[in-house]
């Protein structure tokens, strides 16, 4: 089996995180470039929505606009996700759909272990969630989504770092509900974050999730190719930038 | 004259939205009369590959109401069939109900 190519956090909008992505998938069925790990944040802070979710429905935009976040709508299903620049680690696996496991279900759990591994590392006992979330005390601290394409895999999730209900609900359009205190506490209650869990810094949870993504892995530490980085700017023109993507639902 | 026509047929139809949770959240908008003219399937489930919905959604464009939900079940799980989609968080009886609920 290949190498994995792993690149360390760095901060991108959120179009050109999701653009990244697909330029990798391209070139990894391409044979161009390295199965991949890489972590990234989301400057400034966006709402990225699921592939079959209606924007009008899920975001508030006149909120994001006055705040200036970004929306984007993901190549994965799953639902709206609020990514504050400074509250959460995303990550993105890419690779051949043979490395992993046929079977949905079972190639989220390889996946997400990695992730359960790197909370132990932080002394959180966390456990994976099927269809794609993972727990602490039935509370949750990670998102996952998945798509199949080509034959190239890809799964990218988030890991809460620290958790802004109210600037989330502000964001979000909570179905048919007025946000109300007790909404907001019940929502909390159902999502933690490593913040909420440990005194671990922001940088300690990085260094984790490096240990838990190659702990069955090998890797070598690397960067984006110019090649990926065109191909991407390219994507984010056509596409995660572009309203007839955002707004096709 | 046409134009009347096309105005009193447009009268008569009537729009729904649904939503419900199975796995996943769907949500339906469909506008209707004697048969389905427009509809739209949102939500966050998953299904593999993606552009299986269009074809779903297509399948269940203009058919005559009231359908039989076994038939309709079976055309859609026929369809994620031949396309070797993967429905995940909703199931095409999911879709059906949902749809014989919205235009009742």
């Amino acid at each position: 089996m290949k190498n994995f190519r792993m690149i360390p956090f760095q901060y991108f909008n959120a179009y050109t995180n999701m653009a990244l992505d697909e330029a990798i998938m391209e070139g990894v069925r391409n044979g161009i470039s390295q199965p991949t790990i890489r972590f990234y944040g989301w400057e400034p802070s966006a709402v990225s929505i699921g592939v079959f979710q209606g924007v009008k429905n899920e975001v508030n935009l006149e909120t994001t606009k006055k705040d200036g976040v970004d929306v984007v709508r993901r190549l994965t299903g799953g639902g709206a996700v609020y990514h504050d620049k400074f509250g959460e680690v995303t990550y993105s696996l890419i690779a051949p759909l043979d490395f992993f496991p046929t079977n949905i279900i079972e190639s989220y759990r390889v996946i997400c272990d990695d992730i359960v591994f790197a909370l132990q590392q932080l002394g959180i006992h966390a456990t994976f969630a099927p269809i794609n979330d993972i727990l602490v005390n039935e509370q949750k601290i990670s998102g996952n989504a998945q798509t199949r394409r080509n034959g190239i895999l890809l799964q990218h999730g988030t890991i809460l770092y620290s958790v802004d209900v109210e600037t989330m609900f502000s964001l979000l359009n909570v179905s048919d509900q007025k946000i109300s205190d007790k909404l907001i506490k019940s929502v909390q209650k159902r999502v933690t974050s490593i913040k909420d869990q440990t005194g671990a810094s922001m940088n300690a949870l990085k260094d984790a999730l490096i240990q838990g993504f190659q702990r069955n892995r090998n890797v070598d530490f690397g960067d984006y190719s110019d090649i990926e980085k065109q191909r991407a700017q390219e994507l984010v023109d056509e596409r995660f930038n572009n309203d007839s993507w955002t707004f096709r639902l | 004259m046409f134009t009347v026509l096309y105005i009193h047929q447009k009268a008569k139809m009537k729009t729904n939205t649904i939503t419900r949770k199975f796995g996943k959240l769907l949500r339906l908008d469909v506008t209707f009369d004697e048969h389905i003219e427009h509809l739209k399937i949102t939500g966050d489930f998953f299904l593999h590959p993606e552009d299986t919905l269009e074809k779903i959604v297509s399948e269940l464009t203009n058919i005559a109401l009231p359908f039989i939900k076994e038939d309709l079940i079976m055309k859609v799980q026929i369809l994620l069939k031949e396309n070797g989609a993967e429905l995940i968080g909703i199931t095409a009886e999911d879709i059906i109900n949902l749809l014989e609920e919205a235009v009742q």
